[in-house]
């Protein structure tokens, strides 16, 4: 077993004296992950503690799962959670399609200078900061000087306070995420489809194969592993949810389908500064996240053999 | 911390003596023989930090003996932030100080608990004559910031003046029409209805906004009509106090009627559509394009707009007006200013010269030290006329105000001091001051809660109920209010909901809590 060990530590030694370039390479990000993610983890123990932060983390009492426990018992941290889930869930549903949808079509335009233009346009909102996209939005959808009202009314309709109904928050907030990042987004799946051998395409075109076809038979299947793979990815974000975006356009009188995990801890720990509370609520979405993504991309590997570890 | 002995600092000392206006007895202001060097951390609106630089502090200094010496970096611009990195690190200089959001008076009190900052009792019994007549003279204040062991942990920032805000009227509007100020709600309904109809801005279209307001808690402050109360204090949605029992007026009856009444008026468009989504920005563009009719708001910066719009919106005149009278036939304005900051400084526990410490807050709380925190220098920002201090011409004729350039030599910043209204009054619109003289012959001022300080257990169920809870409210007020559901309608299922969000415990709670606080006043 000793002998093992040993045996075990001098390859690795040879390997390091042998790739030490590569190594080094490496070693910034190790050194990134070590003291960004892995050392705050230290933290997430003051959500089993009554935090104090003059005490600091180690001299504030333990209280077990106390926080657990409010937050569980707490209406609105349930509702936050499935508002959570459901806007993310219809986000997946209809805007994970979209930047796929735009892949395909880009590759599908012949004349390189509208492709170009096509593309810069649709990529530009992706720079603009979530603070001005929130305005905009907020403008546009204003019930006295908004564009959507004025063509509602100019077509007979009566104007719509979008921004103060539940039942719009959603369709609001979805809508204007794709706008905002979906030509980004399809940048990957681009790059996933140049990647597909010419040769198939060519052969098919000697098979008769239309244009359609093309695009159902060979570059789906070809870039399938790219879409699951950020499918995966998706799954994991499954909890989390634009905060930013979320605190710019949510409003007390559609909190009821706006009020998500984030904009909760946002509330109740940082306005409250209830800091261990928060950390409950976070490491919480954090567990749900792992499983997901474990779950997500366990039935990947069985389904189709593309996964992420 | 220590006392310092370089013999420059001594010299330089020596020499702002020398040149020290000869009229103040040194023996009253001198805290110690040796200069004494206390370090701070004082870190306030978002943007500034405690400077040596500043005349007032200089000044201070020369008078007291006792040098006080930044150590808050300016390299954030959150006060909470800075205040909070500093109780983390453990490392607490002499004096912690400032402001945040959120208010800093639970932090002092908490941490002063928790032993970061030691009790002033004592220490001002013994010490502090100025600060002890203070607060003999204020006892309400003085339990209003104590903490749940009864104990003070810091000196606030006590500000003076009783009216922050009051109702305004477009006058004019009001002549145009040939109608009275109103006094009676029926007549104040009168009034937004023909301010929507009428066309008093006479530009052929339909859009006036009767009612508008730029803040959350003035967006209801018509429910004031049918008796209800927005708020027991300057503080969004808090608590009030009805003859001793504390109770929330969100959850009362007649805040019922006067919401169903707002939102009835909101329909009928007579309050401004947007007027939870307007924001900051809403007076001056509502007011700017000659439009907006009657809001409740500032008195001071509210009359500014008569000054900036005159020569452009033709007879323009926005006046304060008295509260209408209820459906009960009373007076009442809702809204008051804060009888004390939650800022201020207090003495960490590492503090080895306590002692001269607190005289050196007494110092503020003098004669002396009140002017110089309130006006600034003199020669320099103020001159004494008729033994008052009257603020020089060059800055009341500056284009900044005057709190700003107050600011920046050093007076009127959040630390434990205690202001004198006729500060603000010296550069107040005239016809701001003749609304609060108004309002000041009204009598009409609801008493204010002035907050408990809560034990452990007490801030247990606070902290479990009273966030949802209050999201809660929030949300069903503003859902009445735009129209998505009806009060009267949906009124049980509220206090159903209440009830089970924890709003009996949160009150009986916060009774206790009361009844311990200011027991002995009542």
């Amino acid at each position: 077993m000793k002998q093992k060990f040993r045996n075990a530590l001098r390859t690795h030694a040879e390997d390091l004296q042998r790739d030490w370039q590569l190594y080094l390479l490496l070693a910034p990000m190790i050194i990134w992950f070590a003291l960004f993610l892995y050392k705050p983890m230290y933290g997430l123990l003051i959500a089993f503690k009554d935090f104090s932060i003059f005490r600091g983390i180690e001299r504030s009492p333990w209280v077990g799962f106390a926080h657990f426990e409010a937050l569980f018992q707490n209406d609105m941290f349930i509702r936050a959670f499935w508002n959570t889930i459901t806007i993310s869930g219809l986000g997946l549903i209809f805007a994970f399609p979209v930047p796929i949808i735009l892949a395909l079509m880009f590759n599908e335009v012949q004349n390189a200078v509208a492709r170009r233009w096509a593309q810069t346009i649709v990529y530009l909102p992706h720079f603009i900061s979530v603070v001005i996209v929130a305005g905009i939005v907020i403008n546009f959808l204003s019930p006295s000087t908004g564009v959507v009202n004025l063509l509602l009314t100019r077509l007979g309709f009566e104007p719509i306070y979008f921004l103060t109904k539940p039942e719009w928050f959603r369709p609001v907030f979805i809508s204007s995420s794709v706008w905002k990042e979906a030509g980004f987004e399809s940048i990957v799946y681009l790059a996933a489809i140049a990647g597909v051998s010419p040769t198939l395409y060519e052969s098919a075109r000697v098979d008769g194969a239309s244009r359609w076809q093309m695009m159902w038979r060979i570059t789906l299947p070809c870039i399938l592993p790219t879409i699951i793979i950020m499918l995966i990815i998706r799954i994991g974000n499954l909890v989390e949810v634009g905060f930013e975006y979320i605190i710019l356009l949510y409003r007390p009188p559609t909190y009821e389908t706006s009020d998500v995990v984030s904009t909760f801890i946002y509330r109740t720990g940082l306005q409250g500064t209830q800091y261990d509370l928060a950390t409950a609520a976070g490491l919480f979405n954090a567990v749900i996240a792992f499983v997901l993504v474990y779950s997500a991309n366990r039935i990947s590997r069985k389904v189709s053999s593309t996964s992420l570890w | 911390m220590s006392a310092f002995h370089k013999g420059i600092s001594v010299l330089a000392l020596a020499a702002a003596m020398m040149t020290a206006s000869p009229g103040w007895s040194q023996e009253t202001t001198k805290i110690t023989d040796d200069p004494l060097e206390l370090t701070i951390h004082f870190h306030f609106r978002d943007k500034y930090v405690y400077s040596e630089k500043w005349p007032v502090e200089q000044k201070a200094a020369e008078l007291t003996n006792v040098h006080v010496r930044n150590v808050a970096s300016l390299a954030t611009t959150s006060s909470r932030d800075a205040f909070n990195l500093l109780i983390a690190s453990g490392n607490l200089p002499d004096i912690v100080g400032g402001d945040a959001s959120g208010g800093l008076k639970e932090d002092f009190i908490r941490y002063g608990l928790e032993g970061a900052f030691i009790p002033l009792d004592d220490l001002i019994e013994e010490h502090a004559p100025h600060l002890k007549a203070f607060f003999d003279g204020h006892p309400e204040i003085r339990r209003a910031i104590s903490g749940p062991d009864g104990n003070l942990y810091f000196i606030p920032y006590v500000p003076d003046g009783k009216f922050s805000r009051g109702w305004f009227i477009r006058q004019d509007w009001l002549d145009k029409l040939g109608l009275k100020q109103p006094e009676t709600p029926e007549e104040v309904h009168e009034v937004l209805k023909a301010f929507r109809d009428k066309d008093p801005n006479g530009n052929g279209i339909k859009d006036e906004v009767p009612y508008f307001a730029r803040e959350e808690v003035d967006a209801i402050r018509l429910i004031n009509l049918w008796d209800a109360r927005v708020s027991g204090s300057e503080r969004y949605g808090d608590f009030a106090v009805y003859d001793g029992q504390l109770r929330h007026p969100w959850a009362e009856e007649n805040y019922k009627t006067g919401i169903a009444h707002v939102a009835q008026w909101y329909k009928e468009g007579l309050i401004d559509k947007e007027i939870f989504t307007r924001g900051a920005r809403s007076r001056e563009y509502l007011l700017g394009n000659n439009l907006g009719g009657m809001t409740h708001d500032w008195f001071a910066s509210t009359s500014t707009y008569n000054d900036a719009l005159s020569g452009k919106i033709e007879g323009f005149a926005l006046r304060p007006m008295l509260p209408p009278k209820t459906v009960s036939g009373q007076r009442f304005e809702d809204a008051r200013r804060l009888q004390v900051q939650p800022a201020g400084w207090a003495i960490s526990a590492t503090n080895e010269h306590p002692v001269e410490t607190i005289k050196y807050f007494d110092f503020w709380f003098s004669e002396q030290g009140r002017i110089l925190s309130n006006y600034g220098v003199d020669g320099l920002t103020y001159e004494m006329v008729d033994g008052k201090p009257q603020f020089k011409k060059e800055i009341l004729g500056n284009k900044d105000p005057v709190n700003a350039q107050l600011w920046a030599v050093g007076a009127q910043i959040p630390r434990g001091y205690w202001q004198t209204y006729d500060y603000e009054r010296q550069w107040t619109n005239k016809i701001a001051l003749q609304g609060i003289a108004m309002y000041e012959e009204c009598n009409c001022l609801k008493q204010e809660f002035l907050g408990v300080s809560l034990n452990a257990e007490e801030k247990a169920v606070y902290d479990r109920y009273w966030p949802s809870l209050l999201t809660y409210m929030t949300e069903m007020q503003q859902t009445w209010v735009l129209g998505a559901q009806d009060i009267n309608a949906t009124w049980d299922v509220y206090k159903k909901r209440l009830a089970e969000l924890g709003y009996d415990k949160v009150i009986a709670m916060m009774q206790s809590a009361y009844d311990r606080q200011y027991g002995a006043a009542r």
